[in-house]
């Protein structure tokens, strides 16, 4: 294939090359509406092309190409020590730029690969993209695989996975199988998920819906959020509705609306919802506060339970010195010791030694040493310790009134 | 900056050795055991000869390994690499939930 050089510096005017053109460094072309290259551009340190360029391949070494048009490359770009600007947009196979690779306009290739940085004005499509330092593209990113070591932002999203090693934001979307980030996450949109894994914070918009989420600080959604798992190290927040598999939170987990769980919560620090809670079981270290709250296995407390309707359970645990303000209503329902509870329903009421008690109601009640309670109503059997306190005397009845909740 | 990007501190803060480390071993990462020392220094942001003292500080404490193939040096994360970053990534979580250190809290602190 024959080959057209330019010499270093020059200014040329090129329409059509029938084989490789090779451009010595400085060379400015001037393109006859559309310069259509055979082979091979090649350019020895930087060149600026004024026009739209199409060519089989495109080489540059050593410089900084700046391309002011549409660019398509058949086959590949290489950029060794280098940095590509182009002000249209761009169409290749495998893109490899070094340095840094700027497109103001639609961009559409198979691979993808940047040392430096990657910014696109417009939309990005590409099998693959992989950048060392930061990715931006402002319109749509459509891709199997995303991967940067530093940052991503991005516009609407359409992905498997997305990886990055600091920060990244999105628009929202999709990104069906997974989600890496070392520092933080974010989608302001709706944003559909296969797992999310982030180091430090993930933000999520209102509507986002996904399998699995692991998040080691703070985790918030914008709105209503579905899930299978949701792990988070430090604080969670849901600004809407929760609905999921299981929630295990290390620090303090505020839902605004409801929370439905099909399985187990297990909150470290303290839990609070606006509306109901129902799931299978809780486990709390602090405080639960909530409108209601059902579960059909058990709820254990450490610190505190404040509901206006009440807690529900099969089986009830407060632990030492735990507060209880709003109804317990268990089958089974345990009170440690120095606990302060108003009303309690149970099939089966333990007190622990100087409990303070309002109104309890069971079909089998027992009361610790110095336990304090208003009233006791009981369908079958009544056990008192030493010193215990009720100020309506105790009484056995045929049948309790129906329990709340 | 970005926010949770290595290449700030947390919190904004100037960044220290541990956020160099981490910025150069996300990068290292995303490589999949051939990067070369041209594209982790314009990933990272950092000149070659301040990375090459880096990167020997990295393999020499082996958080990093260095192969070469057609005489030029090719790094990979290695599973202490690894454990760095997500040991480093999980203290900044911390970093994050505690916030900053108010006013109130340093007064309690003081007798």
């Amino acid at each position: 294939m024959t080959e057209q050089r330019v010499p270093r510096g020059a200014k040329v005017r090129l329409g059509a090359v029938e084989g490789d053109l090779r451009l010595e460094t400085g060379v400015r072309v001037e393109v006859e509406e559309r310069l259509r290259v055979a082979g091979e551009i090649r350019c020895d340190g930087r060149a600026e092309f004024v026009g739209p360029v199409e060519c089989e391949r495109l080489r540059v070494d050593d410089g900084d190409v700046m391309i002011r048009g549409d660019l398509q490359v058949h086959r590949e770009i290489s950029a060794r020590d280098s940095a590509l600007e182009i002000t249209g947009g761009l169409q290749a196979g495998r893109v490899d730029v070094d340095r840094r690779l700027n497109v103001a306009g639609p961009a559409v290739a198979e691979e993808v690969e940047v040392g430096g940085a990657l910014r696109g004005g417009a939309s990005l499509t590409a099998d693959r993209v992989a950048v060392g330092g930061r990715l931006s593209v402002a319109g749509k990113l459509t891709a199997r695989s995303v991967e940067a070591g530093g940052a991503i932002d991005a516009g609407t999203v359409d992905l498997e996975s997305l990886e990055v090693g600091g920060a990244a934001e999105v628009g929202g979307g999709a990104i069906r199988t997974s989600i890496e980030a070392g520092g933080r996450f974010r989608a302001t949109g709706p944003l559909l998920f296969g797992t999310l894994e982030v180091g430090g914070v993930a933000e999520l918009g209102a509507g986002s819906t996904g399998d699995r989420v692991e998040v080691g600080g703070k985790f918030s959604a914008d709105g209503d959020l579905t899930f299978a798992t949701l792990e988070v190290g430090g604080i969670g927040s849901v600004r809407g509705d929760a609905t999921g598999g299981t929630v295990t939170i290390g620090g303090r987990f505020e839902v605004r609306g409801s929370l439905r769980l099909q399985g187990k919560a297990e909150i470290g620090g303290s839990i609070s919802v606006g509306e109901a809670v129902d799931g299978d079981s809780l486990e709390v270290g602090g405080h639960l506060e909530a409108r209601r709250a059902v579960f059909r296995g058990t709820a254990e407390i450490g610190g505190q339970v404040t509901t206006r309707e009440g807690l529900k359970a099969a089986r009830i645990q407060l632990g030492r010195r735990a507060r209880a303000a709003g109804p317990l209503v268990g089958g089974e329902v345990r009170v440690d010791d120095r606990g302060h509870v108003e009303d309690v329903y149970g099939d089966s009421v333990e007190l622990g030694d100087r409990v303070e008690a309002r109104r309890v109601q069971g079909r089998r009640v027992r009361l610790g040493d110095r336990v304090s309670v208003d009233e006791v109503l009981y369908t079958e059997s009544l056990e008192s310790g030493d010193d215990v306190s009720v100020r309506t005397p105790a009484r056995k009845v045929d049948r309790l009134e129906p329990f709340p909740l | 900056m970005v926010l949770g990007d290595p290449r700030s501190g947390p919190g904004g803060r100037r960044r220290e050795a541990t956020d160099l480390y981490a910025t150069v071993l996300e990068v290292i990462k995303r490589y999949h055991g051939a990067a070369r020392v041209t594209r982790i220094s314009y990933g990272a942001g950092m000149p070659v000869d301040r990375l090459r003292t880096l990167l020997e500080r990295l393999v020499a404490l082996g958080l990093a390994h260095v192969e070469e193939q057609d005489g030029r040096p090719l790094y990979d994360l290695t599973a202490r690499g690894q454990e760095f970053l997500d040991t480093y990534w999980k203290m900044r979580a911390y970093v994050e939930v505690l916030g900053p250190i108010g006013r109130d809290v340093r007064r309690g602190a003081q007798p």
